[in-house]
């Protein structure tokens, strides 16, 4: 028995334009609805402008240019055009690096999505104490990240940390979490534990979208609790699971401070983000500061960024067809 | 009955697992230095020094965080809120690539924005002052407010605001009569965030408010603490303790409400 | 498929055009900084503004009242704090906008590469007097033979040892003469049930700066890192690691947290600085003792040079009037009265050979340094502004051998690929 959901209006985080519906009757009231429009918007625009424009700018302005600390003081700098992006791309840990940033954002995304997911189906009924709970889950976002990076970085001590007693107890010898080889997997699991709760939110608030009276239409045609998720919850969720796993995608890319507390990016615990962090501050193993470098490699990520906002646009406009 | 239970107890198991740092960082704040790497389960050598050390020095820099937070969350809704409304329901000339440099905004690194914001507000004479922090965090939580209320505001049914245009309300009207209050629990949701964000910001703090004094956020607060040569576990893990309190209780608040749903209070199936 | 619509295009480009607009209205300073202003044509003004990198050191606290009182008459210090890392940038960026402020300390192997950025007046400039200070500690302020500042005192590197721990192991700290002589203690002190010896080889200058002695003590020399003897201090730390000697937390430990693990009393040895001399003559767990870091082949081996130095940044505007600032506090900080309290404030020694011995007589807790701070080596000395990349690569090798955990040919490898660079 084929389950599929009834015609609906438009899901609300599928996003339609209402420029493309024609509700809006008449030339008049189109050109007033025009301008209200724009003067709503206006504010964000100027917004937009001001605090990302010139940002956005100087960081690409700065990565053609070849920096120094003392050019950077009294200016100077000569304009070197994609050079910089050359040298930074053709070094050997370049590609090495940027393999890492894909296993620590892919890896992260996934778990984050998954265990979000179902917490958030199963805080979905509503036993004792489920809302109290679901509030702890955002506790570790009310930590300064120094503060739970110090901790990860105790709980994974090699010598006497509680993660290896807890290997421990499985019979699992200790493991050098924090070394060379190892910091990647570490600074996942910490990452995943930190973006848990964004995923829960979202995914939760998206759940609760849907009229139960499905569920209670499926069951009586005799489906059970996994045939209901698959041909209910994930297609109805698609829009706001894409969304969740597009914001997931830019915050992970962006992720420093957590990585830099627990290792500072060495081994292969390095991804572009902290590399660029490295190196316009001179932190890290090098104090030796590379602005025109790390404007360059914030700008791959940026442009890594734009690449998974037109897949989103993409599979969006699918959506819709 | 014994079917809630077994869940609730399942929950408090994952939960335990998912706070368990939190409870690590409570061990530390109450044991001496000198047992802090002795890594033990309990806090046996047990001490209430840390506190007294915070609730002697850190109360003012909590109190700026709250005004910033609390000022972050107003100025986060007064320009996400009537953009949302717009993108979401009116026709923006523009207003997918709109939508599309709000994703792609996000992602330029925090660093470079800093700088950019301290030769603005150095020029300005914004440095050090509370205002200029507001402004810097509400850039944090701006650009996904949009995109949430926008994404909520697109599900309330045209059938309202048509109801309201017939009534002759403007568009402002409109917003503020029927919008809003429907669009309460997502701005709830935004708030959340909005605070939270700003309340753990140390980038811009730290480039921005760098000469504040008492006027500075807790997390630059917490950096007291932290040395030339020396660091203070135990002083910092209990002023994380102590910051997340009162924060945790607005948390368990504001959940009621984000949980209640999107469409709550709107219309009636 | 899409494609980039025209709209997106515009869109886009608003903005980067908006932002080229804001971006020109931002220029650099308008009066060119450098040779104008000296102090002596100044008068000090009513704010000054002084940075240092003690945020640990608050409002009230000894070194922030003896700050303040060095205000000259009509003016107040207002004093803010910063990590060391991010007061250098602070101070670049700072200097950039023409915002500085009129005194900074600066940790010393900092300041070649902070001379030649064009951030620092000159001494003479800022009316800062270098007479009577040590050779060795004034060395890493001289840059191209001018001075830029003086230091404010000098903290060194000891090997701290536990003695209840040594007594009952059987171990005669005075014994330790050599390398082979301090990893026959240490394994003594391994056998008695206890762990071995705890150091900072944290990615970064701090590691860097722990691992300095043992590199100097080998006899290595920072423009060669790929020496044998290099690689030779690179397998001393490494072989700890593998035997279980040292905590292999030592990789992402700071000196303050390498302190930590030695205050748990189940280390034998810690590797660490003077300003924990007065906390570990407190400690009353157990008793601390302190002898000099040995060599690979002598008793003691050559410490880097610690402790920040005292600097005016440049400025543009009203240039004298901030050199008069700086002139009038950093002279009261470290000549007359005050200099011996301001590095008993520190916990520096300080770097003037009669003030400190003015120090030892008044606290004996200082006499074994003494000789430890008069044979400390600047960092800086030979390789000026080019130190900070040799000590990055010195960074990335010491991580390297401490990953290995003894194996000796990826110590060996991490050696010769630091070199490279």
């Amino acid at each position: 028995m084929a389950i599929t959901p009834p015609t609906r209006a438009p899901h609300p985080l599928e996003t339609t334009s209402r420029a493309d519906d024609a509700v809006v009757a008449g030339p008049h009231r189109r050109h007033a609805a025009r301008l209200a429009a724009i003067a709503f918007v206006a504010p964000l625009v100027v917004y937009l402008v001001v605090f990302y424009g010139y940002p956005l700018v100087q960081n690409v302005a700065m990565s053609l240019q070849r920096y120094d600390r003392a050019t950077f003081v009294s200016g100077g700098a000569p304009f070197v055009g994609l050079d910089i992006y050359r040298e930074v791309i053709g070094q050997p840990k370049f590609w090495r690096i940027v393999g890492q940033t894909a296993t620590f954002t892919l890896v992260s995304i996934t778990v984050q999505y998954v265990v979000g997911l179902a917490l958030a189906v199963f805080f979905q009924h509503n036993f004792r104490l489920s809302a109290t709970l679901r509030a702890m889950f955002l506790v570790p976002w009310l930590l300064p990240v120094i503060v739970s990076g110090t901790t990860w970085q105790w709980m994974m001590n090699p010598d006497n940390g509680a993660l290896n007693s807890l290997v421990g107890l499985f019979g699992v010898d200790p493991i050098w979490w924090l070394n060379a080889d190892h910091a990647l997997m570490s600074v996942i699991i910490a990452n995943i534990w930190l973006g848990i709760p964004f995923n829960l939110v979202i995914l939760y608030s998206g759940l609760q979208n849907i009229p139960t009276t499905l569920y209670e239409a499926a069951a009586i045609d005799g489906a059970g609790p996994w045939r209901q998720f698959w041909s209910i919850t994930v297609p109805l969720l698609r829009p706001v699971s894409l969304i969740t796993l597009l914001l997931g995608l830019v915050y992970t890319l962006k992720v420093v401070d957590i990585i830099w507390i627990m290792t500072m990016g060495t081994g292969t615990s390095q991804t572009l983000a902290t590399w660029s962090y490295g190196m316009a501050f001179g932190k890290g193993a090098s104090a030796v500061i590379k602005y025109s470098e790390a404007a360059a490699v914030g700008g791959i990520l940026l442009v890594i960024a734009l690449a998974f906002g037109l897949v989103y646009i993409a599979v969006q406009r699918k959506s819709e067809d | 009955m014994a079917r809630s239970w077994w869940k609730t107890a399942l929950a408090l198991a994952l939960t335990a697992v998912m706070l368990f740092p939190i409870y690590w960082m409570v061990n530390v704040s109450f044991t001496h230095r000198e047992s802090i790497r002795k890594s033990q389960l309990l806090p046996l050598d047990f001490t209430t020094d840390h506190y007294r050390v915070v609730f002697s020095q850190q109360l003012p820099y909590l109190t700026t965080s709250l005004l910033v937070g609390v000022g972050t969350v107003v100025l986060t809704l007064l320009v996400a809120a009537p953009a949302a409304y717009g993108l979401a329901k009116l026709p923006v000339p523009g207003g997918r690539v709109l939508s599309f440099v709000l994703i792609v905004g996000q992602m330029i690194p925090a660093v470079v924005m800093s700088l950019g914001f301290y030769a603005i507000y150095n020029r300005i004479g914004m440095l050090d002052t509370i205002p200029g922090l507001i402004l810097a965090d509400s850039t944090l939580a701006v650009p996904f407010a949009v995109m949430l209320f926008t994404a909520f505001m697109r599900g309330i049914p045209n059938e309202l605001i048509e109801a309201a245009e017939l009534d002759g309300a403007s568009y402002w009207r409109t917003f503020r009569a029927v919008m809003l209050p429907i669009s309460r629990n997502s701005a709830i949701t935004v708030a959340l965030f909005a605070f939270l964000w700003s309340w753990s910001d140390f980038l811009f703090a730290s480039t921005l408010d760098r000469e504040g004094g008492s006027l500075r956020p807790i997390t630059m607060g917490i950096y007291n603490y932290i040395g030339a040569q020396n660091q203070e576990w135990g002083p910092m893990m209990a002023t994380a303790v102590v910051a997340s309190i009162p924060t945790a209780l607005l948390l368990v608040l504001a959940q009621k409400y984000v949980a209640a749903g999107v469409t709550a209070g709107a219309v009636k199936d | 498929m899409t494609h980039l619509n025209p709209r997106a295009a515009a869109g886009i480009g608003i903005m980067v055009v908006s932002g080229f607009a804001l971006a020109g209205c931002s220029g650099g300073p308008t009066v060119a900084p450098g040779e104008s202003g000296a102090a002596s044509e100044g008068t000090t003004t009513a704010q000054i503004t002084f940075w240092d990198p003690y945020p640990q050191r608050e409002t009230g606290s000894e070194w922030d009242t003896l700050v303040k009182s060095c205000a000259p008459d009509g003016s107040t210090i207002v004093r803010s704090s910063a990590p060391q890392s991010d007061l250098f940038n602070q101070l670049t960026t700072a200097v950039k906008e023409d915002n500085a402020p009129d005194i900074v300390l600066l940790d010393n192997p900092m300041m070649p590469e902070a001379s030649s950025a064009g951030l620092l007046a000159t001494a003479e400039q800022a009316g800062i007097d270098t007479a009577g200070i040590d050779e060795n500690l004034l060395g890493p302020g001289i840059v191209d033979g001018v001075a830029y500042g003086v230091p404010m005192g000098s903290n060194a590197l000891g090997l701290y040892y536990n003695k209840n721990i040594l007594d009952a192991a059987g171990v005669n700290p005075a014994d330790i003469k050599d390398w082979a002589s301090l990893n026959t203690a240490i394994e003594k002190v391994v056998a008695s049930g206890k762990k071995g010896i705890t150091f900072s080889g944290v990615a970064g200058e701090e590691g860097v700066f722990q691992f300095e002695p043992w590199f100097w003590g080998a006899g290595a020399n920072l423009s060669d890192l790929g020496s044998a003897e290099a690689i030779s201090a690179g397998q001393l730390v490494s072989d700890w690691i593998g035997k279980g000697w040292a905590p292999r937390s030592a990789a992402t430990d700071n000196q303050s947290a390498s302190w930590d693990v030695f205050l748990t009393g189940d280390y034998g040895f810690a590797e660490n600085g003077s300003w924990f001399a007065a906390d570990a003559a407190a400690l009353k767990d157990f008793t601390v003792g302190m002898i000099p870091i040995p060599a690979k082949d002598s008793a003691v081996a050559p410490v880097p040079t610690g402790g920040e130095f005292a600097v005016a940044p440049l400025q543009s505007k009203d240039a004298s009037d901030h050199y008069a600032n700086a002139s009038s506090v950093i002279a009261c900080l470290t000549t007359g009265d005050k200099a011996t309290a301001t590095s008993e404030a520190l916990g520096y020694l300080s770097a003037k050979a009669d003030v400190r011995a003015a120090q030892v007589a008044d606290n004996a807790l200082w006499t074994p340094w003494v000789s430890i701070v008069e044979g400390a080596q600047g960092r800086t000395s030979e390789l000026g502004a080019t130190y900070v990349a040799v000590s990055a690569a010195l960074s990335q090798a010491e991580q390297g051998a401490l990953n290995a955990a003894g194996d000796a040919s990826g110590v060996e490898a991490a050696f010769k690929d630091a070199s490279g660079n």
